[in-house]
């Protein structure tokens, strides 16, 4: 029985390892960024990208791409999140796949932190340059300090070439052309290399005679001192004057070799310019919403007033990224990511146009799986059980107007 | 054969064995302050020592050596009380430094294509071995951790000066100023390092114009001679024999 149940043992045993070596042999590779995971409420409450354009899809290595569009800061920034005082314009993709070769808000270059104003709307625009040949999801991205970050839509872009082909050569201030990619690397593993080589030869000089257990035999005996001898600590002395030398005089050299040199640079950029939307004549107020679990929609119910003088129609609800549209009243041309698409998302229970001076109260739904793909519809789950997002306006001048809406949820589970 | 005879039968073999168990012991610890070590510089130091847009004048000067101290320190105290081996810093400092080329050039490079030249570690080993030769000269902990802390804290800058130079050229891009370390940093997209986490050039040291670096490798070295101290007697702690024996040491 002792046999058979150590057999048993044994086999399990390797069964484990078996099945520990065939995992790590599975690796495959990561491809989002956990923009599904974060809270609801942080993507429909803080930073709505819109108007997002991807400039191409498929792009050679070497070669540049945008991605453009304009944000609002939500002003019904939540209060769990801190506030985008101190804020980067950033891009989520799978490591430096791109390089970023400009990133611009408001027409400034924002290669630091800026600060944000909420309520306000920003266009923004980022240069990528491909680097990495693969397909990559790659996304606008907002970081704020104390607030961590806020991914945008992403889209799938394919990046072609070989990555040794890539190249990235800059000017200096002091006239020189150099490939970033690879400069002073040479310098580098040059300097690591001198250094480990002397860091050795001391380790050597000690570890070639006997260690441990004699050593220890004399340390235990009261014969420590016979251990080092007068050789030894003129061999020590060698070493640190060495290093001492070689560190004053690889200083000087290098302050001869780059006499021209700044520190690093660091700043918060303020005042950033806003972009003004057309000023909104549509005022809408949100009598209830609630979330309907089974059937992954959510149901608005909202008192549209038309202020202006043209009629209006409500052709989209923009929400986390995901666009849910009224195809009678608008159409996407922009090759907007699919899974972010609800091409008929959005119903309207009247949505013939509304005259101006008028009011109506609709029943708003916006369905589509992307509600449950998306998590959204975690939003129950999240410690401010609100929804937000942006409304679309379209008169019959095809002028377009942004709302936002910002109300309490209610989840219905029958 | 019976539990009191020896398990040699020469004094060659004798030798032999000692110098066996000699690899045996100086591999595992390598590996195991590689690990150790390794994880403390990265949890303490990070992104200080990750990227060269951090690697600054004031703070990287200032914490690098303050949070790198800890190791040789405790290595030493075990090596040299215990067995009069002077390579207690040196050894511990290659480890690390094994460890963090292994780790830059297999994840940085190798997985996620950092370029090298934005991601290569700090170079520790001038005030490691300056530590060291000093422990042996002054068989003194007192002595090791006033002279050889404050010069572990002073060599760090000079030490890795010809190394950051080339990045601190300056470059104008798009009407801006920066350094070409700076430019790295914001061409090489880090999604989860956005601008705002550097910590450079803040403080309030600013009296002394553009020469900072050595008031702050000052600083480093004398907090250095603290954290030497405490980290002494942690490897002393440590080195205790309660554990394996009765009549304990």
């Amino acid at each position: 029985m002792k046999i058979i149940k150590d057999k048993v043992a044994k086999l399990s045993f390797v069964a484990l390892l078996i099945t520990m070596t065939a995992a790590m042999f599975y690796a495959p590779t990561a491809s989002a960024h956990g923009e599904k995971s974060q809270a609801a409420f942080m993507r429909m409450r803080t930073i709505h990208w819109f108007d997002l354009n991807w400039s191409k899809e498929e792009v050679p290595v070497n070669e540049t791409m945008t991605i453009s569009g304009k944000f609002l800061v939500f002003a019904g920034w939540p209060e769990t999140v801190d506030k985008p005082e101190v804020s980067f314009l950033n891009i989520g993709i799978p490591g430096p796949v791109f390089i970023r070769a400009g990133s611009w808000i408001g027409g400034q270059l924002v290669p630091r932190s800026v600060s944000l104003e909420l309520g306000e709307v920003y266009e923004f625009k980022v240069l990528l340059k491909a680097r990495r040949p693969g397909d990559w999801h790659v996304h606008s991205m907002m970081n704020v300090q104390g607030g961590g970050p806020i991914i945008g839509p992403g889209k799938w872009v394919t990046i072609t070439g070989s990555m040794s082909e890539f190249v990235n050569p800059v000017t200096t201030l002091t006239g020189q052309t150099i490939n970033l990619e690879t400069y002073a690397l040479d310098n580098v593993y040059f300097w690591h290399a001198v250094w480990f080589a002397i860091a050795f030869a001391w380790l050597l000089f000690w570890i070639k005679r006997p260690l441990f257990v004699p050593r220890h035999i004399a340390v235990s005996t009261g014969k420590a001192d016979s251990l080092i001898s007068a050789g030894d600590k003129k061999v020590g002395m060698l070493f640190a004057v060495g290093t001492m030398v070689i560190v004053a005089a690889s200083m000087g050299a290098t302050n001869e070799k780059y006499p021209v040199t700044t520190p690093l640079q660091a700043g918060l950029l303020r005042g950033m310019k806003t972009y003004q939307m057309p000023e909104a004549t549509v005022s809408v107020k949100v009598d209830d919403a609630t979330y309907r679990v089974p059937g992954r929609a959510m149901q608005m119910t909202l008192t549209i007033t038309n202020n202006g003088d043209s009629a209006v129609r409500l052709g989209e609800f923009n929400t986390a990224g995901v666009r849910f549209l009224d195809p009678a009243v608008h159409e996407d041309e922009t090759a907007y990511p699919d899974d972010l698409l609800a091409e008929e998302g959005l119903t309207v229970s009247d949505n013939s146009p509304l005259a101006p001076g008028e009011t109506r109260t609709v029943e708003v739904t916006a369905s589509d799986a992307a509600w449950e793909v998306y998590r959204l519809a975690d939003l129950i789950y999240d410690p401010d059980s609100r929804f937000a997002g942006l409304l679309f306006f379209w008169d019959e001048n095809g002028n377009r107007q942004l709302v936002t809406v910002d109300a309490p949820l209610i989840p219905t589970f029958i | 054969m019976s539990a009191s005879q020896s398990a040699v039968r020469s004094r060659a073999e004798a030798v032999q064995v000692s110098r066996t168990f000699d690899w045996m012991i100086l591999f595992t610890l390598f590996t195991a302050v590689l690990g150790g070590y390794h994880i403390h510089y990265m949890l303490t130091g990070g992104d200080w020592d990750f990227w060269t847009d951090w690697k600054d004048r004031r703070l990287w000067v200032t914490v690098a050596p303050i949070v790198s101290i800890t190791f040789p320190a405790a290595v030493q105290a075990c090596l040299w009380w215990r067995y009069r081996l002077p390579i207690g810093a040196t050894l511990s400092v290659v480890a690390l430094m094994v460890g963090e080329w292994i780790n830059r050039y297999m994840n940085f490079w190798g997985w996620t294509y950092f370029p090298v030249n934005i991601c290569f570690p700090s170079n520790l080993l001038p005030g490691a071995i300056v530590l060291d030769v000093i422990l042996m000269l002054g068989n003194s902990m007192t002595l090791t951790a006033v002279l050889g802390g404050l010069a572990y804290g002073l060599l760090f800058y000079p030490g890795n000066w010809p190394v950051i130079a080339p990045l601190h050229v300056p470059v104008e891009y798009n009407g801006m100023m920066m350094t070409l370390a700076d430019l790295q940093g914001y061409h090489y997209v880090r999604t989860g390092t956005p601008e705002y986490i550097r910590m450079v050039e803040k403080g309030t040291l600013r009296t002394f114009g553009k020469d900072v670096a050595p008031v702050s490798a000052f600083f480093s070295g004398f907090v250095s001679i603290i954290i030497y101290f405490l980290w002494h007697f942690f490897g002393r702690w440590f080195a205790k024999t309660d554990f394996i024996a009765d009549d304990a040491s």
